[in-house]
């Protein structure tokens, strides 16, 4: 019986729902094929997340915790990353694929010597490793890969799994693993962070998303996207033109660069959907886009293309959509 | 101040590509430098511009992967290295142990490298050279500023920037959204023919060609399922978003 852990995202003050998407999956993978699954949590003070994770089947949930990790700096949680390995020595490490995850895979499978395939959109255990399915070439092919190791690190997309139905709480063993941070560990530091001004919703996991692009060119345009984004309480994103112009900060960016999303509704605004725009949404379920421009190639993923200047379109499409949802609530 | 850039021939994402059993079809003549590395040149040629540096480039690939050397240069880039290799096959992890037999015993302030291969987009390679070298590294980079002694690295981070101290010496990955790459005037083509280029086998670097180890196996491509073509709406702007909101009102239930 082997081990498989995941490691579950913790990120401003609350558990990343993507990571918990991925820890189910890796719960129903290892009941099928008879192994254990475990979860490991790195925080400033990762315990008090433990009892979050009691409905998912876990024989167990290993914590690394302190005031070395509240920050996410490469160095700690590098040193954290491989001194679990060494000692739980699962099968198996699969993460969510973040920023803080990209930032220490390729160091941990260099420090461990394990293979580590990144940013799959699917996978599934084998006899001795993983294989998996991951889009390259800005998302234009799917390329199939396979590692064979113990461990193998892996890293999963976010929203390429359902979470299944809660199972019955129960106690798993909580462990602490003590991790000892060196001064070699912490020779990059940490200067200061800046947050990210936007929607406050975490783009990878918003069910929608609206996003803005070089279409849209004033603080009119820009109310516009705000309007509509608040009617139906979706995620704003952006195309790289308005972000690196600082309209909206860079992390709001979705695209092969950026962030890349898969809403039930994503909602593209004079966009024109070049390919490293479209790499970062091309999953998403409904595609709507908006755009002066009948040949702008956004038309040929969306679902439903409209044809027409935003200025004029998104106006009546707000009060339309008002419209719905208050005669619900009549 | 010395900057090294580890730069990649990738094929150009804009053109065609094609899969014939399964394996992947490209267009050698659309070759290109990675977009990520070349921001992460154009960095480095900025940094020691301040400093009065030196940038060379260091590249893994084919013989005619010289040419995007040649376009390094023409940035202007110092000098080249290039190490000749049959890179079929390889993954991150085999060209990270050649750059790090190429990088040890050297002297340097920083490497740089682009966050990410734009075909592969795997993002390994930095964070495992750093890790194998034994220096701090920043991913993500979307500004570095800084002098002989330090530079501070602005990360992108899941919710924020990051910004970050990095000693000397430490290496950094670059995003393509730190600036855009200088593009080469007659003046830095003409230029390019007299900077020096090394070229090193991997015997050169003291690499037994049939021990490099490739971690993991790429086999097989496959067509990402289309999708399904879409209603195009065209009219009187306030009668096609008013179609549009009431289907997908009927879609998703949007209310």
């Amino acid at each position: 019986m082997s081990t498989l852990l995941t490691y579950v995202s913790i990120q401003d003050g609350r558990i990343k729902r993507s990571s918990l998407d991925l820890l189910s999956r890796c719960s129903e993978e290892a009941e099928k094929n008879g192994h254990r699954s475990a979860a490991l949590l790195i925080d400033e003070s990762a315990s008090g997340y433990a009892s979050e994770l009691s409905t998912f089947g876990l024989s167990k949930i290993y914590i690394v915790e302190g005031p070395r990790f509240k920050n996410r700096l490469n160095g700690p949680l590098l040193k954290a990353f491989s001194t679990v390995l060494k000692q739980v020595k699962p099968a198996v490490l699969s993460l969510d694929s973040t920023e803080e995850s990209k930032d220490v895979l390729g160091a941990l499978s260099a420090s461990t010597g394990a293979p580590v395939l990144p940013d799959l959109s699917q996978f599934e255990l084998t006899e001795n490793g993983v294989k998996g399915k991951r889009p390259v070439m800005a998302s234009k092919i799917l390329s199939l890969v396979e590692a064979v190791g113990k461990p193998v690190i892996f890293s999963v997309r976010s929203k390429s799994h359902v979470q299944a139905p809660a199972r019955t709480p129960s106690r798993a063993d909580v462990e602490k693993i003590d991790v000892s941070v060196t001064a070699d560990d912490m020779r990059a530091s940490l200067r200061e962070i800046r947050k990210a001004k936007g929607s406050g919703m975490d783009l990878s996991e918003a069910e929608t998303i609206v996003a803005a692009g070089r279409g849209v060119r004033d603080e009119k345009g820009l109310n516009l996207i705000y309007e509509l984004a608040g009617v139906l309480q979706a995620g704003i994103g952006a195309s790289r033109a308005l972000t690196e112009s600082g309209v909206f900060d860079s992390s709001l960016q979705i695209g092969q660069t950026g962030k890349v999303v898969s809403p039930q509704l994503y909602i593209a605004v004079g966009i024109s959907g070049a390919i490293q725009h479209v790499a970062g949404m091309t999953n998403s379920r409904i595609i709507v886009a908006i755009n002066s421009d009948p040949s702008a190639p956004i038309f040929d993923i969306a679902d439903y293309g409209i044809v027409g200047d935003l200025y004029k379109v998104l106006p009546p499409f707000i009060e339309e959509i008002r419209s719905f949802k208050r005669n619900t609530f009549i | 101040m010395k900057i090294y850039v580890c730069i990649k021939q990738v094929p150009d994402i804009d053109a065609p590509i094609r899969i014939r059993d399964g394996r992947l079809l490209l267009d050698r003549d659309r070759m290109v430098m990675n977009a990520y590395d070349a921001s992460a040149l154009e960095a480095a040629l900025v940094l020691t511009e301040e400093t009065e540096g030196d940038v060379e480039a260091v590249l893994i690939g084919p013989g005619k992967a010289g040419e995007t050397i040649r376009k390094a240069l023409a940035m202007g880039a110092d000098s080249g290295t290039h190490i000749v290799a049959d890179t079929t096959g390889y993954d991150s992890a085999a060209y990270a142990n050649i750059l790090s037999a190429f990088f040890t015993g050297k002297t340097y302030n920083y490497i740089a490298c682009g966050k990410q291969a734009q075909d592969t987009d795997s993002g390994l390679t930095g964070g495992m050279v750093a890790r194998l070298l034994n220096i701090p590294y920043v991913s993500n980079a979307v500004r570095v500023e800084g002098g002989h002694d330090g530079i501070t690295v602005t990360r992108q981070g899941d919710t924020g920037r990051e910004l970050i101290d990095l000693p000397v010496p430490g290496l950094f990955t670059c995003s393509n959204d730190m600036n855009e790459p200088r593009i080469p005037g007659l003046k830095g083509i003409m230029q390019s023919k007299r900077k020096p280029v090394h070229v090193l086998s991997l015997d050169d670097l003291g690499i037994d060609k049939s021990s490099i180890k490739t971690h993991t196996r790429i086999t097989g491509y496959e067509q990402i399922p289309g999708r399904k073509p879409g209603r195009t709406f065209e009219g009187e702007p306030g009668e096609i978003a008013r179609d549009v909101a009431a289907l997908l009102n009927e879609e998703t239930g949007i209310s």
